[in-house]
């Protein structure tokens, strides 16, 4: 039982790093309709930011902040300089994040060479209850991701401007006829779901040692997430997350850790086959851009 | 006449391919041949990749996957049925493209976007599998294949002989690919790319078209692997992950998928620039990645697509789509 808790909520950390990817996709792809798979070097660069902060001797909080910024800065250019262009052929966004995907790795590796890198644990408190080990920078990475998840989910469907964003994606045309800045709106979420991806990347670091490629893997687990609980869906994409990530803790605690990237990859395509739509209903596709 | 001009269109493929193949008279350095012969396995695959995006509209993110599949094959079976080279090629390009119908079935059934997405997985999930496949696929280390490949009782291992080959195989490649694209079939996959709807209320089964197309891109992924597997000797998981995948559409892409000289003409440069440029991997694929950005946003038809383009203004001031029509000189008979 104390192995079954401790692998519960080692899962739930890294269930909470792959739910941030998730919604950055979710809502870039769901309603954006540009396929970025770019989105998890995203992630790595806001993890390489983070160490650079850190190594540079400033504290990890600030460190966070700095990631955010960064990311969100490099998700506006891209978005201004490059996927603004792609809005009306899908596949030529995705092949455009592909380039991007080698060009932002292999940047990274030219600056600061491939090995691993890794910072000291921000919060290095392990409380002992019941024979189960926590240790607080989990709780600490479940904790920001909750907060985070709550406010974009209250964004998104509470405030004046999450519904113009829902009415751009149902209804374009008529949405910018309402005077809603429709493309305005694209910006805003792609910058949104980049600065998600920094966050993410940053607490990454705080539990695992990174490398210029862990996006590659981190990137299908968020699309496969994202797709299977739903696109554009933000509570689908938590209770995918933690279904994902809970099913990769027990595996790696009890020895199968040589499978846990199939299982995204095996759950992804199932659900596309029997649920196109996602487990729990999203927008069917994107919509905004075609 | 009609086949005439059709025929107009593979020679300078030909003739490009027969300069190629004299290169060795020119006594070229064994590293400039072993680069050579794998950028003509790329090139094959290439071609089948070309059918299916530059004629069918549909992208693959697992094409390395396809590639691995034939390898694999080529290895296995000479390991455990003694099965040389030329039996070898058949049956891998078969196992390709029976993996390619398994894959196309239910990613083709979601359709859209999400193609590419299911292709991409597909293929991580080959190199798990091929990663977790213990003593039988060699796990991480991959497969060592042995045995020399004989030609009519010649040894074709020797690093010319086996250019040589790759060259007609090459050669050949392009034919079958300009064959498929100059037939009514290609004229099918074409209708599907331009629209898909218009295609299905004109009696075409687009489903059963699409998953055509995917399976004859497999057959020459199939061919493309086992070259290589006798090439390098040894073959391993990584080698047909996620990221080989992505140079295969680079490539494509950056030659430019629908003319007959764009699978050649994206291999080769993507193998050679780095040379040519005296540039180390890292900035090679740095400037690999900002050629494919470049080549999406400002030349969608790729390089020599670009460049035909070009010449065509430079020449007579039509700024028309002729490099499309190139591809398909046969649509205006419809």
């Amino acid at each position: 039982m104390d192995i079954f808790i401790q692998q519960f909520l080692n899962g739930l950390s890294i269930a909470s790093v792959i739910t941030l990817i998730a919604i950055g996709v979710t809502l870039i792809f769901g309603l954006t309709g540009i396929i970025n798979f770019a989105h998890g070097e995203f992630l790595m660069i806001g993890g390489i930011v983070t160490w650079l902060a850190v190594s540079a001797g400033l504290g990890f909080p600030i460190a966070v902040v700095l990631a955010i910024l960064a990311v969100g800065l490099m998700g506006y250019i891209l978005e201004r300089g490059l996927f603004r262009f792609t809005l009306e052929r899908p596949t030529n966004g995705f092949i455009v994040s592909l380039g991007l995907i080698v060009v932002l790795q292999h940047v990274v590796v030219l600056f600061w060479n491939p090995n691993q890198k890794s910072i000291p644990r921000p919060l290095t408190t392990v409380w002992e209850v019941g024979g189960v080990r926590i240790a607080s920078v989990r709780v600490m990475v479940i904790l920001i991701t909750i907060a985070v998840v709550a406010l974009s989910f209250r964004m998104i469907t509470a405030s004046r401007y999450g519904r113009a964003l829902r009415a751009s994606v149902e209804d374009r045309d008529t949405a910018a006829l309402m005077g809603i800045p429709v493309r305005r709106y694209i910006t805003g979420v792609f910058v949104l779901g980049s600065a998600l991806a920094g966050l993410g990347g940053a607490l990454l670091i705080a539990l695992f040692p990174i490398t210029p490629f862990t996006g590659g893997t981190m990137v299908m687990k968020g699309f496969a997430v994202a797709l299977i609980g739903g696109l554009g869906n933000i509570y689908g994409a938590v209770a995918a997350g933690l279904i994902l990530g809970i099913v990769e803790g027990f595996s790696a605690g009890y020895g199968f850790s040589q499978w846990t990237d199939a299982y995204s990859f095996v759950l992804m395509i199932l659900v596309l086959i029997v649920r196109p739509h996602g487990l729990f209903g999203g927008t069917s596709g994107p919509r905004m851009a075609s | 006449m009609k086949t005439g001009n059709a025929l107009r269109s593979l020679l300078p493929v030909l003739v490009i391919l027969a300069l190629i193949a004299a290169v060795p008279l020119f006594s070229p350095s064994n590293r400039f041949l072993s680069l050579a012969i794998s950028a003509g396995t790329n090139v094959i695959a290439l071609y089948g990749l070309s059918v299916l995006f530059g004629q069918t509209g549909i992208l693959s993110m697992g094409h390395a996957a396809l590639v691995g599949v034939g390898a694999y094959a080529a290895a296995i079976l000479a390991r455990d049925f003694g099965v040389g080279f030329w039996t070898a090629l058949p049956v891998a390009a078969l196992a390709s493209a029976v993996f390619a119908m398994i894959v196309g079935i239910p990613s083709l059934r979601v359709g859209g976007h999400h193609f590419v997405i299911m292709t991409f997985a597909f293929g991580q999930l080959l190199a798990i599998v091929l990663t977790n496949g213990g003593d039988y696929t060699g796990a991480a280390t991959g497969l060592d294949i042995a045995g020399p490949v004989t030609l009519f009782g010649a040894d074709m291992s020797d690093l010319t002989r086996y250019y040589l080959m790759v060259v007609a195989f090459v050669t050949a490649a392009a034919v079958a690919s300009w064959a498929i694209i100059h037939s009514s079939y290609g004229r099918t996959l074409r209708a599907i790319r331009e629209n898909e709807k218009l295609a299905a209320s004109l009696g075409i089964n687009v489903g059963r078209h699409k998953i055509g197309a995917f399976v004859v891109s497999g057959v020459f992924a199939g061919i493309s692997g086992v070259l290589l597997a006798y090439f390098l000797g040894h073959i391993s998981p990584s080698q047909f992950s996620s990221f080989p995948s992505i140079y295969l559409a680079l490539m494509v892409m950056i030659g430019g998928a629908r003319l007959i000289e764009g699978p050649l003409a994206g291999g080769i440069l993507v193998a050679f620039l780095p040379e040519v440029l005296n540039l180390d991997p890292v900035q090679s694929r740095i400037v690999y990645g900002v050629c494919l950005i470049a080549v999406i946003m400002l030349l969608p038809d790729g390089l020599i697509g670009g460049i035909v383009r070009a010449l065509r203004v430079a020449f007579s001031g039509k700024p028309k789509q002729e490099a499309e029509r190139d591809a398909a000189p046969s649509e205006a008979r419809q």
